[in-house]
């Protein structure tokens, strides 16, 4: 408990020096702490990206699917614009947590490689799987992940 | 109501997808409800010369974008052609008779006019097919084909490329090899190179014999076979460039038929007209260099191309589109383009008749020396349902250039270089 | 006379700017591609339709077909690239 208050503080802290550019590191890793024990199958998207489009619906069917076995979707969106996002999301609904990093630093920070971007965050909050791109015919080698990591203790 | 016609054109859609995929035997594992379809253009150009050309071209344009970047475009063009081209023989200060390129009838002109034939009615219909897909990580191959058929004339393609992304996408390498066969059946047949043009009454016994002597063939060939070279690397978040090399070698047939080179006295006054002769194989190189720009909201394209051949014919293009948004979803793009070709080695506005022979003549301006400008601007616009609309009006100018030939006697006093000018209007409707 | 020693120059000249040309596009393929480029999630305004490089191909189709018609030279340009870089 009061290694989660002083967590806080210093976040508290941090916002009230550093202003919004570490919002997003700070989020994504509140979010990653919040969730520790279930399975994490972070995404990188951005309004513009195809791929990440055809990817939403799955990502929500993912949520709904296994979300009571200890899975979420946690995404982190790097449109440079936060109105594009909003519009994208009006179009193509989100069912999980979206984090809005518009400077790219939790990008940077994961060195993504490509567009979309997509890590699974074991329970014990290693990084097992890292996907470059979203292909409709790997979906279920996806799937397939997300369940291998679920089952694993 | 704006919602009924939403649905109406969904249906067309729809149905139009699952009638084409039946046929193309390609599953779609959708994933979930994001359905792809078929992306529709559709186009009308029209393009017309001061008393001399015009043409009308439609397009139809369908693109599908299967599963994963698998991607089908099919494009069904059709065009007409009708008027009058210069059929390479000089003025005179005097009317002139011509025989069609048919051999039946003759055609007159008047003093002191650039002599055109007026028989080209042509109607072109071209199918072309193309599939694309990636093959592996950061590698993308395409196939496609091409087949175009006018009454006289029958072009069948096949191409395929190749290109590898790296350096995280910002750099792409292609390669890409395409094949033409074109065959060439004009109507009255191929004539023999430098045969006297045959002037008399078609209506006559003897005509058809002695039109028959001046032709070689009834029909010939060309090959084209193109190897283009690319380079495409991302500057910066705003801009890319695109640098390409191309070798083209076309064999075969290359002389026009229609045309003929006159022969004239140190007068200037012509004795006779002869069918021209091109050499039967040609070499074509081309360095491209292409520069984009996004700018806080403006896009300009910037491009330069120079070509040389065997011929010693040597071209520099430069092309440039400025696009400005306008509010609600429209553009503005205004284009401007030069472009500046030096003569062919073998061609001469006409010969003289004291010279000998030369093994290739022909007073076919499109090889000749010339400048040209194109000044046009496009209007466009997003219609609801994210469908386009765009309208593009152009003026095409070009000069042909003094070569540097004598200009003997009368043809001293007349326009052998005879500017042109066209109005180019299109409309496309894109769905 | 005067013309062979003017074919040999524009030739060399000709040579010489091929060369340049190819150690141009060499030297960029061999260094310095890794410095010029953007991550991966900044292509935003590259994945703009309107910034391929060729951005409306039934214009380039009628364009070339026009100047084929009335010109001596053709094609040389367009290929893959840019774009939003996915997948």
């Amino acid at each position: 408990m009061k290694k989660y208050i002083l967590i806080l503080m210093v976040i508290f802290a941090s916002k009230a020096v550093f202003g919004s550019e570490i919002n997003s590191k700070l989020q994504l890793e509140q979010a990653i702490q919040a969730n520790h024990g279930k399975v994490i199958y972070l995404d990188f998207w951005a309004s513009w990206c195809g791929p990440c489009r055809k990817s939403f619906p799955w990502m929500n069917k993912m949520q709904n699917k296994y979300q009571d076995k200890g899975f979420t979707v946690i995404s982190v969106n790097l449109d440079a614009k936060k109105e594009l996002a909003e519009k994208f999301l009006l179009e193509n609904p989100a069912e999980f947590t979206v984090i809005y990093d518009a400077k790219g630093l939790t990008a940077r920070h994961f060195k993504i490689q490509g567009m979309p971007s997509s890590m699974l965050i074991d329970r014990n909050g290693e990084v097992k799987v890292a996907h470059s791109g979203f292909f409709t015919k790997k979906v279920p080698q996806y799937e397939q992940e997300i369940q291998q990591l679920i089952n694993t203790k | 109501m704006e919602s009924s016609k939403n649905m109406k054109n969904s249906n067309i859609k729809a149905a139009l997808t699952l009638a084409t995929t039946a046929l193309l035997g390609a599953t779609n594992t959708a994933v979930a409800q994001d359905e792809e379809s078929w992306a529709f253009d559709s186009a009308f150009l029209f393009y017309s010369e001061a008393d001399r050309v015009s043409a009308g071209e439609a397009i139809f344009n369908a693109n599908k974008t299967f599963s994963d970047e698998e991607i089908l475009n099919l494009k069904l063009t059709i065009d007409a052609l009708t008027g009058a081209s210069a059929n390479g023989a000089v003025a005179q200060p005097n009317v002139q008779t011509f025989t069609r390129p048919s051999g039946k009838g003759q055609y007159q002109i008047n003093a002191d006019e650039t002599p055109l034939d007026d028989t080209f009615h042509d109607t072109r219909v071209q199918l072309n097919a193309q599939w694309t897909q990636p093959v592996a990580d950061n590698l993308t191959a395409s196939v496609g084909g091409h087949i175009s058929k006018e009454y006289d004339y029958l072009s069948l393609g096949i191409n395929g490329n190749m290109a590898y992304d790296f350096n995280r996408k910002n750099s792409t390498l292609s390669f890409g090899l395409s094949y033409f066969n074109d065959t060439f059946l004009p109507e009255g047949g191929i004539p023999n190179s430098f045969a006297s043009m045959l002037i008399g009454d078609n209506e006559l016994n003897g005509w058809d014999d002695a039109f028959k002597q001046t032709r070689l063939i009834n029909e010939d060939d060309k090959t084209t076979t193109d190897v283009l070279l690319g380079f495409t690397q991302v500057i910066n978040r705003r801009m890319i460039m695109q640098f390409n090399y191309s070798y083209s070698i076309v064999d075969g047939y290359l002389t026009d038929p229609f045309k003929v080179i006159s022969i004239v006295d140190n007068n200037g006054a012509t004795q006779d007209n002869v069918y021209e002769n091109r050499p039967d194989e040609r070499t074509k190189q081309s360095a491209y260099v292409q520069t984009k720009y996004h700018f806080d909201s403006a896009i300009v394209d910037l491009s330069y191309r120079y070509m040389w051949d065997d011929w010693k014919i040597k071209s520099h293009t430069i092309d440039s589109r400025f696009r400005f948004p306008l509010a609600d979803n429209a553009y503005i793009e205004p284009h401007l383009r030069f472009y500046q070709q030096d003569a062919a080695q073998f061609y001469q506005p006409f010969l003289n008749e004291s010279q000998p022979l030369p093994e290739y003549a022909s007073a076919d301006y499109r090889i000749g020396e010339m400048t040209a400008y194109t000044v046009g601007l496009k209007y466009g616009m997003t219609l609801d349902k994210g469908n386009e609309l765009s309208f593009r009006l152009e003026y095409y100018n070009q000069t042909p250039t003094d070569a540097g030939f004598d200009e003997p006697g009368v043809l001293a006093n007349i326009d052998l270089y005879e500017n042109i000018q066209a109005v180019i209007g299109q409309v496309t409707y894109s769905f | 006379m005067e013309n062979l020693f003017t074919t040999v120059i524009i030739s060399r000249v000709k040579r010489t700017l091929l060369n340049s040309f190819s150690c141009v596009v060499i030297s960029l393929l061999a260094s310095g591609c890794a410095n010029l480029g953007v991550d991966p999630w900044e292509r935003d305004l590259l994945a703009k339709k309107e910034m391929a490089l060729t951005s409306s191909p039934i214009d380039a189709a009628l364009d070339d077909h026009i100047y084929f018609s009335k010109e001596a030279s053709s094609g040389g340009k367009s290929f893959g690239g840019g774009g939003c870089g996915c997948n």
